[in-house]
């Protein structure tokens, strides 16, 4: 009862103002969101105010598409590859980190974090060049749209797994070893039940990351086939198609679900923080 | 692959553990890079994305010379200063009240709100904020209908407006992110103590909650200015080709003019931009974190 009162005035301690800011903070982060789902689901050639109905026309139009519904499943087939790889890559990376003892180390962590922090055509950019130069036959590929993938969403996973190791001792690896448990045992029974959480989060942030990427993709999409991201933004430099909306419609699904998922397995607070740092 | 998963549970091993990490790295980030600041540093040569070893700051020359160029920078930059002041008169009410909402689960949802917003495409939140703002837009109809406006509708897109507003829908995640962990780290007694020695509610919040909020404060700001400042998507579709900025530049000397080296020029412009910034950022969430225990 003490406890809920000391809630209860907690809660209304935060001023009039405050709240307003706050509400139109909300309103500005989903409205467009709202707005997408309405224009995907209504009946009219375009959403107009008021609404003139919900129908279903411009969903079963997505699926006859021969525009979006190949980009959102080229989207997801590269967001899956991409996924596969940055979770390999980037769990092996964070565990690296955790168990290293050298000089530089905290320099080594930032370097690996450095791809987010990078403006994205800039790295596409750096990437298109070296493509072109290099001969390696990257320029425009499918391999050479998921390397770029790869680095910008491999240190989602490095900082989730890092961060499933904070407060892990790692000394606890040794104990282990030295008790005769053989290396990959004491990584199944020890180590990976800490970090499973982490490399979860991690892998669900990449996928996301990957689907929803368009700077990097810019320079480096294949001429026959475009992710969802980029094939959406040709069609709204000319004219507003609801299948587009209706497209969008079945990317946010996937964005809400994903989040559901990581919110039951991790500290939202944590995994904020992990994203930026 | 026995080998490799050997080295997984051995932690003298874990170099090699990491070394296709590393060597990923090295080849796709570290290389492409250096090359880009060579290609920025060689001579002008159009349709020829190679490295041609022959030095010189004819391409620097042009950025700085030429209005056309460096004042695209100063408009990103003052562009995402702008951005940055707006997001954080609204995110951080935002961030306040999550900070304050104790029951969980309403915590809960709206860190999930917050999140989808965030991860969710930039294009598809693009095309969401142009059916609201155009002409013959949500907004706008709704105006009309109400009788505020007459025929003539408001200019919400395709000018200055339209980018700002973009801007701060695609930055304002970034910034309550940033603020609900540090505001949520203040220690509760010391409003409390405020309070009880008879200080108003706004003095409480101006005097102890907003200044043991500023390393959270100054962190989310440098991140949305990096952020807002290599945005390419939001100025081309919520601009009209109006508000010329860095990123459009790069694109239009790359892949219209062929001008590899100019284009790798203005790119390493805002590399270092960039760069800067983030360092500043990094000592500032240093800074955080450590306020935080």
């Amino acid at each position: 009862m003490a406890r809920s009162n000391k809630s209860m005035r907690r809660e209304a301690a935060v001023p009039f103002i405050l709240k307003f800011l706050a509400t139109l903070a909300l309103i500005m982060l989903l409205a467009p969101v709202v707005v997408v789902i309405l224009a995907g689901l209504n009946a009219g050639d375009h959403l107009t105010f008021p609404p003139k109905g919900l129908s279903l026309r411009w969903v079963i139009a997505f699926f006859q598409s021969d525009a979006f519904l190949p980009a959102y499943l080229f989207s997801l087939v590269l967001a899956v590859i991409t996924m596969i790889l940055s979770t390999i890559l980037g769990t092996t990376i964070a565990l690296f980190l955790a168990r290293a003892e050298f000089r530089g180390k905290q320099m080594m962590r930032a370097f690996f974090m450095a791809p987010l922090m990078l403006p994205g055509i800039v790295l596409g950019l750096a990437l298109y060049l070296f493509y072109l130069s290099s001969g390696l036959g990257l320029v425009r590929t499918m391999p050479g749209l998921v390397i770029g993938h790869v680095l910008v969403t491999c240190p989602y996973v490095v900082g989730t797994v890092n961060a499933a190791l904070v407060g892990f001792d790692i000394s606890l690896e040794e104990a282990a070893r030295s008790l005769g448990a053989k290396p990959f045992k004491t990584f199944r029974s020890i180590t990976l039940p800490v970090i499973s959480p982490g490399i979860v989060a991690g892998s669900v942030f990449s996928f996301i990351v990957s689907f929803g990427q368009f700077d990097v993709s810019l320079f480096l999409t294949p001429p026959d086939s475009n992710p969802l991201p980029i094939a959406l933004y040709s069609s709204l430099r000319y004219t507003f198609e609801p299948t587009a909306a209706a497209a969008g419609i079945f990317a946010i699904f996937l964005v809400v679900v994903s989040m559901l998922i990581t919110a039951k397995l991790t500290n939202l607070r944590k995994l904020a923080n992990v994203n930026f740092s | 692959m026995s080998a490799f998963l050997q080295t997984i549970g051995k932690p003298g091993r874990s170099a090699l553990l990491a070394a296709p990490g590393l060597l990923f790295f090295f080849i796709f980030f570290v290389v492409p890079l250096v090359s880009l600041f060579l290609l920025s540093l060689d001579k002008p040569s159009i349709g020829n994305a190679s490295v041609q070893w022959m030095f010189e700051t004819r391409n620097f020359e042009r950025f700085f010379g030429r209005a056309l160029y460096y004042e695209a920078a100063f408009r990103s930059a003052g562009l995402a200063a702008l951005v940055s002041a707006i997001t954080l008169l609204l995110g951080y009410p935002l961030a306040f009240l999550i900070a304050k909402t104790t029951d969980p689960r309403r915590n809960t949802t709206l860190m999930i709100l917050v999140l989808c917003a965030m991860q969710l495409d930039m294009v598809i939140r693009l095309f969401g904020l142009m059916v609201l703002m155009g002409d013959v837009g949500v907004i706008n109809e709704f105006l009309r209908w109400a009788g505020l406006i007459g025929e003539q509708p408001l200019a919400l897109m395709y000018n200055f407006t339209g980018v700002v507003v973009g801007l701060v829908q695609f930055s304002l995640p970034f910034m309550v992110l940033s603020l609900v962990g540090v505001i949520q780290g203040i220690n509760p007694s010391l409003e409390e103590a405020a309070r009880s020695l008879g200080a108003r509610r706004w003095q409480t919040f101006w005097k102890i909650t907003v200044p043991m909020s500023m390393p959270g404060i100054l962190a989310g700001l440098l991140l949305v200015f990096a952020i807002s400042f290599s945005s390419y998507v939001v100025p081309t579709l919520l601009g009209g080709w109006k508000v010329v900025v860095l990123p459009i530049h790069i694109f239009q000397q790359v892949a219209e003019l062929g001008k590899w080296q100019f284009g790798a020029a203005i790119a390493v412009v805002m590399f270092v931009i960039s760069f800067v910034v983030m360092l500043i950022y990094q000592r500032a969430a240093a800074r955080a974190s450590g306020g935080r225990i």
